[in-house]
């Protein structure tokens, strides 16, 4: 990665998420001199295979990019993983013909995808759909009301789930892309949240008619691309981005105590200072040795349906949620109100606790611990991945 | 396909509807869910006296009905163990 990363600058594209990054929280605006950083740099085509001009990375190298973005905005951090999650599902689940027309300005980092999985009365459940396409002379004709799109008015194309053409059940999902300029795009409601509001995911409706060779792995077969691809990347995208989110704070805390200014304030030999950053230390290099396990069983697993496979993947996403919401909670503590909770904070750790305050309903953890519950079970010998 | 494996597979498939449960059916399609999978081991187990070892539990196992079946018609053979 040593000669791509030069290429990429992510020195700069770092240092442009951060200018941007108040402002965008402020006003719930997506950052777009960040995502414009991120496409001159070319990061988003990172995990575009070489021989289509992208960077050539896995889940590994995205971790790598989300953990620093994170650092600076979990907004960024989270935009950038849930592009890169879609870009994989385009390399490895697209026919010939749409990876032809795709994958060469993907992989120059030209195209911002948006994922559209999301639907109303469907109870967060990735699995169903009740959105019906028509098939008419080789065309799809979508018709799509999602209640959460992130950066859907910025995105160049999507990932869109919906039934199967002729679909009998409401399993029977396809995932199909479609570009800007196939689809008309509604804003249909507000994005105002406590946290993670530069993600602009606002409510949207995408109507338009696409070829069917647009259709990204087999009719009805977005269950195998969840499993196999999707599912894993979005937990270790999300948990890099959180405990990026959560170092960035622990490393400003850390260098506020021991500034010049700092060492006059807090008391670096006090037991109190020095076991609360023990903890927060130990919680975040918990995660890490997790994301990154995680990540390489993922990666070399022969079947990550297997439930222990299954289980890794989703105790990443609740201790990382877990984790490092608590250590940002506590740093809170150990420095006070005035660098803690006041807006205008150089730390901002008030920012960060907001954003990292989603993270155990992004994908409820309550909804994937009863998952999980029914996986351990079907694992007798406890065979540890 | 024993034919009671039909009946003992129709709780669990919450879209099958009227439809006929064959060898082909796809049991994810029609409905078949990882919360559910546990509690479909423990009818087999109970129907058929049969348990399925942990490593065949991956989602290939479940594609199918016939293919599920094949799974518990192997442990259901009379080894020549005394």
């Amino acid at each position: 990665m040593t000669a791509t990363a030069e290429r990429l600058s992510i020195d700069d594209v770092v240092a442009t998420v951060a200018r941007g990054a108040r402002d965008a929280d402020e006003h719930a605006a997506f950052p777009v001199e960040a995502l414009g950083a991120l496409r001159a740099s070319g990061l988003l085509g990172l995990v575009v295979p070489v021989e289509h001009g992208g960077g050539g990375g896995g889940l590994a190298e995205m971790a790598d990019v989300t953990l620093r973005l994170a650092r600076e905005d979990m907004s960024v951090a989270m935009v950038f993983s849930m592009h890169c999650q879609q870009a994989l599902a385009l390399v490895r689940h697209a026919g010939p013909r749409l990876r032809a027309e795709v994958l060469p300005a993907l992989g120059r980092g030209e195209l911002y995808l948006g994922s559209v999985t999301t639907e109303r009365g469907k109870g967060g459940s990735l699995l169903v759909s009740e959105s019906e396409v028509t098939a008419d002379g080789g065309l799809l004709r979508v018709d799509r009301d999602a209640p959460i799109v992130t950066g859907g008015t910025h995105a160049d194309a999507y990932l869109v789930t919906t039934l199967a053409p002729g679909a009998t059940s409401p399993t029977q999902v396809s995932l199909v892309y479609a570009t800007r300029d196939q689809v008309a795009v509604e804003v249909t409601g507000e994005w105002d949240p406590l946290g993670m509001r530069a993600t602009c995911s606002a409510p949207m409706r995408l109507a338009g008619s696409v070829p069917e060779h647009q259709v990204v792995g087999e009719p009805g077969g977005f269950r195998d691309v969840v499993a196999t691809l999707f599912g894993p990347a979005a937990h270790i995208g999300w948990a890099a981005a959180w405990l990026g989110a959560a170092a960035g704070a622990l490393s400003r805390v850390v260098r506020l105590v021991r500034s010049p200014a700092g060492r006059r304030q807090f008391d670096t030999s006090s037991e109190l200072l020095l076991t609360r950053l023990a903890r927060i230390r130990a919680r975040l290099d918990a995660t890490h040795a997790l994301l990154r396990h995680t990540t390489a069983v993922v990666t070399t697993a022969p079947d990550v349906t297997a439930p222990p496979v299954q289980l890794l993947v989703n105790a990443l996403k609740v201790q990382a949620s877990e984790q490092c919401f608590d250590a940002v909670h506590e740093l809170i503590d150990l420095v006070g109100l005035r660098h803690g909770y006041l807006r205008a904070s150089p730390l901002f750790l008030e920012r960060t606790f907001r954003d990292l305050r989603s993270a155990s309903v992004n994908y409820a953890n309550d909804r994937l611990l009863l998952v999980d519950g029914s996986l351990a079970l079907l694992d007798q010998e406890v065979r540890l991945a | 396909m024993d034919p009671g494996f039909a009946t003992l597979l129709r709780p669990f498939l919450k879209y099958a509807g009227a439809r006929e449960i064959t060898a082909e059916s796809r049991l994810h399609e029609l409905g078949l869910d990882s919360m559910q999978a546990i509690e479909l081991l423990f009818a087999i187990e109970d129907g058929y006296g049969v348990t399925l070892p942990d490593d065949k539990l991956v989602d290939a196992t479940f594609e199918t009905a016939g293919g599920l079946w094949a799974e518990v018609a192997v442990l259901r053979e009379p080894t020549d163990a005394p």
